[in-house]
């Protein structure tokens, strides 16, 4: 376990990352050992995020889901060569944002939105209460309203600007994190934060209070 | 479309986290999982190429010193074989200069079987030759040979003829040639070539190997010239007929002149000859 957070400390910020990195760790190498059914918990586990970060990306949930599955097969191909320098999940965060900018890349000039539906569970009924009037017989046709403003208006930011919104406010990657899963310094990750808030607020000016 | 001034306005940062509530249903996952489960058993199946191991195994710890080992073999193999130019053209002088040396050690004891009476004429005209080769060779040496043609300079001295020994049956022999050389130019020729001491090819050879020493060429060259032609002059000529060089063997011979000699008697003013 000392062995792990040597390896791990230098991303890791908080303490529960920390507790989540070193026990990522151990199945990693139980899965380097050859135990391959030890990787099933690492999918359990982060398939929803790794999801929702390839999601909020590429704006489309067919493509979403081979990305992601893409995503988990280049992890288990590789994960013999992840030697715990970084926390699995910023190694697996990495290989899904790379997989997914790849896509982008590739299929530049086509556009097409398909979006999930909002889950309205225990967590999100506040805020869904917030954003919409409670008594309002249109409720679900503001919701729909709203996401799809909010998904155009996502898709108008340049790549790396998505990227970094989208691993800070949606994913709650640190500044750090998101550094070292992006590829650049700290300083470019607020400046793009920044630039990317910007223009969602002006974007979206009409939805939000400033 | 909605009215939307008449709604609730909240942050950025709120609307953002609506992000979230964006998710799959279960049904979703099932399928995923059950898609997911297919490729990587295809991905365990499937053989990797060679290129996307590499990584890994450059990266065990083993492997490093038998690498480094390698690349250490290898750049000690392409040093040696593939040296920069001027390696080649130091290693081409060094062969030179070997050359030059055999073919002077070959040529002086090519020297030694001739028989007496032409062994002390050519000596009388290596030494003429030789004088002027070590002269001129050992000048372009020092010049511009560094240490690589010492080794010429070591083989040098086998060049220089032994010192010419002044017997009255050597006298007799040269007064003899020259007598010869008179009466029957041509025979002598074909013999001897031009190895004759007479003035005039004595001072033809030596401008010849002036103008050979002034050349503006490299030691090297100039060296390898040199040699071949103290070669050609030294070596026995190949063109002379046999009987021919038996025949004047014979007559130049020491038995043969000291018969005759032996024949001639002067007492006071009188002069016999004996047949």
């Amino acid at each position: 376990m000392n062995l792990t957070k040597v390896f791990t400390k230098a991303i890791v910020t908080s303490p529960e990352r920390q507790q989540e990195a070193d026990a990522d760790f151990m199945v990693v190498k139980k899965v380097q050992a050859g135990d391959v059914a030890a990787f099933d918990q690492l999918i359990l586990k982060y398939r929803e995020r790794v999801f929702g970060v390839v999601y909020n990306l590429t704006a489309n949930r067919e493509d979403t889901s081979d990305l992601t599955q893409e995503t988990f097969i280049k992890a288990f191909q590789s994960i013999n060569r992840f030697q715990g320098h970084c926390s699995f999940f910023t190694w697996l965060y990495k290989i899904a944002v790379n997989t997914s900018l790849s896509h982008l890349r590739k299929n530049r000039l086509r556009s097409f939105f398909s979006l999930e539906k909002i889950q309205e569970d225990g967590t999100n009924a506040q805020l869904l209460e917030q954003l919409t009037d409670k008594n309002g017989a249109d409720r679900d046709t503001y919701l729909h309203e709203l996401q799809q403003k909010l998904n155009e208006a996502m898709q108008k930011l340049s790549i790396p600007h998505r990227t970094v919104i989208t691993l800070f406010e949606i994913d709650g990657l640190s500044h750090s994190e998101i550094a070292e899963v992006v590829g650049c310094s700290e300083g470019t990750v607020r400046s793009r934060l920044h630039y990317a808030k910007q223009f969602l607020q002006g974007e979206l000016g009409k939805y939000i209070r400033s | 479309m909605s009215d939307s001034s008449q709604r609730p306005k909240v942050t950025l940062e709120d609307l953002l986290r609506l992000k979230r509530a964006e998710r799959p249903d279960a049904e979703f996952w099932g399928k995923f999982e059950r898609e997911l489960r297919q490729k990587q058993l295809t991905a365990l199946l499937q053989k990797r190429p060679w290129w996307q191991e590499l990584p890994q195994l450059l990266a065990r710890r083993s492997y490093l010193p038998l690498g480094a080992t390698a690349v250490l073999a290898f750049t000690l193999v392409s040093i040696k074989y593939y040296a920069p130019s001027q390696l080649a053209q130091e290693e081409t002088r060094l062969n030179d200069s070997a050359t030059v040396a055999g073919n002077m050690t070959v040529t002086s004891s090519a020297i030694s079987p001739v028989t007496p009476v032409s062994s002390a004429l050519l000596n009388r005209n290596d030494q003429a030759v030789s004088r002027l080769d070590d002269r001129t060779a050992l000048a372009a040496m020092n010049v511009e040979m560094p240490a690589a043609d010492q080794n010429i300079e070591v083989q040098m001295p086998q060049m220089v003829a032994p010192k010419e020994i002044e017997t009255p049956s050597a006298r007799s022999i040269a007064a003899n040639l020259a007598r010869l050389e008179q009466s029957e130019p041509e025979l002598i020729n074909s013999v001897v070539g031009n190895r004759l001491s007479s003035p005039a090819r004595l001072q033809t050879a030596s401008l010849q190997v002036n103008d050979l020493a002034s050349m503006p060429t490299s030691a090297s060259k100039r060296s390898r010239l040199l040699a071949q032609y103290s070669d050609r002059q030294l070596a026995p000529e190949p063109t002379a007929p046999a009987i021919v060089r038996e025949r004047l063997s014979r007559r130049l011979g020491d038995p043969d002149l000291y018969d005759r000699i032996s024949r001639l008697g002067v007492r006071g003013d009188a002069v016999s000859l004996k047949f």
